[in-house]
């Protein structure tokens, strides 16, 4: 067996580096087609198995909702799987007279449940009980998930959608002789959606909300987090919504919400495979230049205040404790961002980096240690960490070891070592990025949706390799400051609640 | 090196052709020419060492990058019963604790460095190893994957850092409903079989000590057990010849294994009751799979009953349809039904539903397992199963990795090479009525053990309804 190399040799064989380079991302031969009436598409042809991945953006997410209406645009996500006036329905005239019949009960349950602890529970139960007949009636001219049953039929793959701060994304694969099934689907889907089964769908998004927050120690702690940082922008309100509001949002708010930001002009499809890209121009025009564009997206002018003083809160649950301590930093264009990227890597990343090092390898102290920024991208965001203890090791513990170890980054730079892993690193990401059809595509559609430049994404990987110790450096003594911090720790409340012991 | 493949004619799909109006997309749709797919897979080129280790070789050189998949034929439930824990974490101390040559933080920093991807694990019946990065640093990549495998060091300061890790992980096993439900479920349903055990205990954490994890690393990862699978960015001559180097003076496998002990399990009705303070019910219902994975028609005929009743056929499967888009009780709801070439596996159904409709949800589902025995499906489902199958087929074929890995699967588990082919094959001639006798044979909803987590004062109406309930406390929960 030959001899490994040693590790004074590494630094050797690092990559050269220059500010001009590319990566391969950047190089790949898009094709960028814009309709009239603002719809975008890119079309990648790739070598390799007939399939073909189709993702597509639209700029209407989380932040794009309006008081008493949380959880809409994810709600609306869900809704976008009901079908159309001609796909999921046996009648669509019959189904849609019934409409006004189902959301007048809904509206009087909205106005009982809204008395709080004065609504009268048993009127409740009726409403919530005709409520469900009525819709359970509507049902006889429903073909209940139809347009699933097609797809599923072709062989599609990864059906599916997500809801974030800033974007939506729906997404699947199909076989690359059944390209043009994208083009009649989706054309109908944002042209023609019925908002069917919508009071049903509110109840499974309720369960989604218990399932992701209400019964996870971690996420509930996330949702009080960032509602603890963000006092005016919306990147503090759960894209999930607020339990409340999941259970009152009526059909026409999703409708309004579907009508100010479902517009072609702003979505991005990124087509991904063995495709031909004239005919996927061709269908591109034939099936979506014919829906008017919409009103153009607005971001969102709320700006975040700066913080005056560190935030605690602490979030009782009957679980082991953990702790989230973020910073406000810059949105994801801002010229620090690859600085504080780079410096996530620095402190977290891997088994190497300075913090898994001391915390998890030496002292035993933590299970695990993450760094990240976010929610969004395109808004100032927090650069959040995450950390589990050991007992007997406590948050406190921990806590003040991660800032010890951001004030010793603010007084010794990174070694050229630490750098070079970190743009290896980079390096490799580039090139595996490329592997996967899906992927490409989602990258794409998300770069070009956010920042209306597909190559953008790849060229925030080409600044990480030119970020120097300094950079890390600077950042690290721009935002780090306990009073830009908020910390969230989860303790258990002083009663332990039944059941759940440990 | 190519084989064709047939199931490129299987998928030729005629469409009547109706007058087309443009805006309906009913009207398009019918009016699809679907053009049949041209579509060879690439095939693996097997090789055998000179040791009789056999090598699934694959180049693909789009991408400059290797992809190293070695599976072993054992697992954990080959050891004696007193190293289960140690086995469950053997491989986490072949990444972590070091080689006889390089220390932990040397293996941490050549991998980081180099940007490798090395990844262990022992599992329970086999195990894998798998190594890939960018086919430059094909050197580094290789020598540090075996010497992983062949000479592990277990260093004493990392493997006290897992058990700090492993104990910390028991101390919080109860703080969500999903890992109550699993391991309850693994206890009700098979006692305390290796296949059941997901948790080291304290017990086992007091006994990690080197050498016993060197005994377990030894008798998993040696020659005689393995089977080796490298695709992408490299030559076929250089890498036999580099793989033959590094096999040099790896000896046979010692004894000491033992063949997996049978597994019975639980049979109902029973119904089991763990409380936990949460607004949303865990629920999950089941018993033994009965069916074993091969080329027979009861096989097939329960893949395509698992998907039209809760497995792949997503939102047309009916439990999704019934208990989360008619009813709205859950957000995920779905069936599983295991199976495995040399035993049967289990089946059961799960969900997660709102508090308040628990007993609601578990009689619609205990009545949608039943239904697929009493409410024929038709042929149109069981056409949508094949369809799905056969349409979807080139998405099994999309990179190299994913073509070998398939062939060490099949090697490892026994089946023979062309097994996607007369899978496919298998499901396509399924018919309505063998899936309605798949499950009259191996569904029974009488006979489930029925599981719920959760807070019955929350419940719509006392769980004894569905039965005689037992109450497991969490805390009697072992593992």
């Amino acid at each position: 067996m030959r001899l490994l190399v040693g590790l004074t040799a590494l630094l050797a064989i690092a990559p050269p580096l220059g500010a001009q380079q590319t990566t391969p991302g950047e190089r790949l031969p898009v094709v960028k087609y814009v309709l009239p009436n603002g719809m975008t598409f890119l079309f990648l042809r790739r070598e390799g198995a007939p399939t073909v991945a189709f993702v597509t953006h639209f700029r209407a997410g989380g932040v794009d909702e309006w008081t008493g209406i949380s959880g809409t645009a994810h709600l609306f996500e869900h809704m976008l799987f009901k079908g159309t006036r001609a796909i999921g329905t046996k009648n669509y005239a019959a189904e849609q007279a019934m409409f006004p019949r189902v959301d007048a009960v809904a509206d009087s349950l909205t106005a009982e449940f809204r008395k709080g602890d004065e609504a009268d529970t048993t009127l409740l139960a009726r409403l919530r009980g005709r409520l469900h007949q009525l819709e359970d009636s509507a049902r006889q001219y429903v073909v209940s998930n139809e347009l699933d049953r097609i797809l599923t039929e072709n062989g599609a793959q990864n059906l599916n959608a997500s809801t974030g701060n800033d974007v939506t994304n729906y997404f699947f694969a199909l076989p690359a002789n059944r390209a043009k099934l994208w083009f009649i689907l989706d054309s109908d889907r944002i042209r023609n959606p019925v908002l069917r089964e919508f009071y049903s769908e509110r109840d499974v998004v309720m369960e989604e909300r218990r399932l992701r927050v209400e019964t996870s120690p971690g996420g509930l702690l996330r949702e009080e987090f960032l509602a603890a940082a963000y006092r005016a922008h919306p990147y503090g309100r759960p894209v999930v919504g607020v339990a409340s509001e999941i259970q009152t949002v009526s059909r026409t708010a999703a409708q309004e919400y579907f009508r100010r930001f479902y517009g072609p002009n702003n979505a991005v499809v990124a087509i991904v495979g063995d495709i031909n890209v004239d005919s996927m121009k061709a269908w591109a025009t034939r099936y979506f230049a014919d829906i008017p564009a919409g009103e153009p997206h607005r971001p969102v002018v709320t700006q975040e205040p700066p913080q005056h003083g560190e935030r605690r809160i602490e979030v009782e649950y009957d679980a082991n404790p953990q702790v989230l301590i973020g910073y406000h930093v810059p949105e994801a264009r801002h010229p620090d961002a690859p600085a504080l990227a780079v410096l996530s890597q620095l402190l977290t990343g891997g088994r190497t980096s300075r913090l898994f090092q001391r915390l998890v390898i030496k002292e035993r102290a933590a299970t695990n240690i993450f760094s990240g920024s976010g929610p969004g991208s395109l808004y100032p965001r927090l650069f959040t960490f995450t950390v589990v203890p050991i007992a007997p090791h406590t948050t406190a513990e921990l806590e003040g070891e991660i800032y010890e170890e951001l004030d010793r980054l603010k007084r010794e730079p990174p070694s050229p070592e630490e750098l070079q892993r970190v743009r290896n690193q980079i390096e490799a990401g580039a090139v595996q990025r490329l592997e996967d059809n899906f992927g490409l595509a989602f990258q794409l559609s998300s770069s070009e949706a956010l920042w209306y430049d597909w190559r953008q994404t790849f060229r925030d990987q080409t600044a990480l390799l030119t970020v120097t110790a300094a950079d890390v450096q600077r950042v690290a003594r721009e935002y780090f400051d306990k009073s830009n911090r908020t910390v969230a720790t989860l303790v258990r409340p002083a009663q332990p609640a039944a059941g759940g012991t440990n | 090196m190519r084989a064709p493949i047939t199931v490129a004619a299987l998928i030729a799909v005629a469409v009547p052709l109706v007058a087309q109006q443009p805006t309906d997309p009913r009207a398009q749709m019918a009016a699809l020419q679907i053009p049949p797919l041209h579509f060879t897979p690439p095939t693996p080129k097997r090789v055998t060492l000179s040791n009789g280790v056999a090598v699934y070789l694959l180049e693909d050189h789009s991408l400059p990058l290797l992809d190293v998949e070695i599976v072993s034929k054992v697992g954990v439930a080959n050891l004696p019963d007193s190293l289960w824990g140690v086995g469950w974490q053997a491989d986490n101390l072949m990444r972590t604790g070091g080689t006889t040559r390089l220390s932990p933080d040397s293996v941490d920093k050549l991998i980081e460095f180099y940007a490798l991807t090395v990844f262990l694990s022992t599992g329970n019946e086999t195990s894998t190893a798998s190594f890939s990065g960018l086919s430059k640093y094909t050197d580094q990549l290789l020598d540090l994957g075996f010497d992983l495998m062949r000479n592990p060091r277990n260093d004493t300061s990392r493997v006290r850092l897992i058990a700090a890790q492993q104990g910390e992980q028991w101390r919080r096993r109860n703080d969500t409903p999903g890992s109550v439900l699993g391991r309850a479920w693994n206890q009700v349903l098979m006692g305390d079989h290796p296949l059941g055990r997901t948790q080291v205990t304290p017990q086992e954490i007091a006994g990690f000590a080197p050498e016993r994890f060197r005994w377990t690393q030894q008798r998993i990862f040696c020659p005689d057990n393995l089977v080796l699978g490298v695709s992408g960015d490299f030559s076929e001559r250089e890498m036999l010849a580099r793989l033959e180097r590094l096999f040099r003076g790896w000896g046979k496998c010692p004894p000491g294994l033992r063949p997996m002990p049978p597994v019975q399990f639980a049979r109902g009705p029973r119904v089991v009751l763990v409380e936990k303070d949460v607004n949303q019910t865990n629920i999950r219902m089941g018993h033994a799979g009965g069916v074993r994975v091969g080329n027979t028609p009861d096989y097939f005929a329960a893949q395509v009953a698992d998907f039209l009743l809760g497995g792949g056929g997503g939102f047309n499967s009916r439990l999704l349809q019934r208990v989360r888009s008619d009813s709205g009780f859950a957000y995920s709801v779905f069936s599983v039904w295991n199976a495995d070439t040399k035993r049967e596996d289990q089946f059961f159904a799960g969900a997660q539903v709102r508090a308040e409709k628990t007993v609601a949800a578990v009689r619609l589902m205990r009545d949608l397992v039943g239904s697929m025995a009493t409410e024929p499906v038709t042929a149109q489902d069981v056409k949508l199963a094949q369809d799905n199958e056969v349409n979807s087929f080139v998405f099994q074929f999309q990179n190299a990795g994913e073509i070998v890995a398939r062939q060490l699967g099949y090697a490892v588990d026994g089946l023979p090479a062309n097994w996607f082919d007369l899978y496919l094959k298998g499901i396509q001639a399924v018919t309505p009525d063998q899936v309605t006798a798949v499950a009259k044979r191996y569904l029974h909803p009488d006979q489930m053990v029925i599981l719920v987590v959760g807070k019955p004062a929350a419940f719509d109406k006392p769980l004894t309804e569905i039965g005689p309930v037992t109450r497991l406390p969490v805390d009697s929960i072992k593992r």
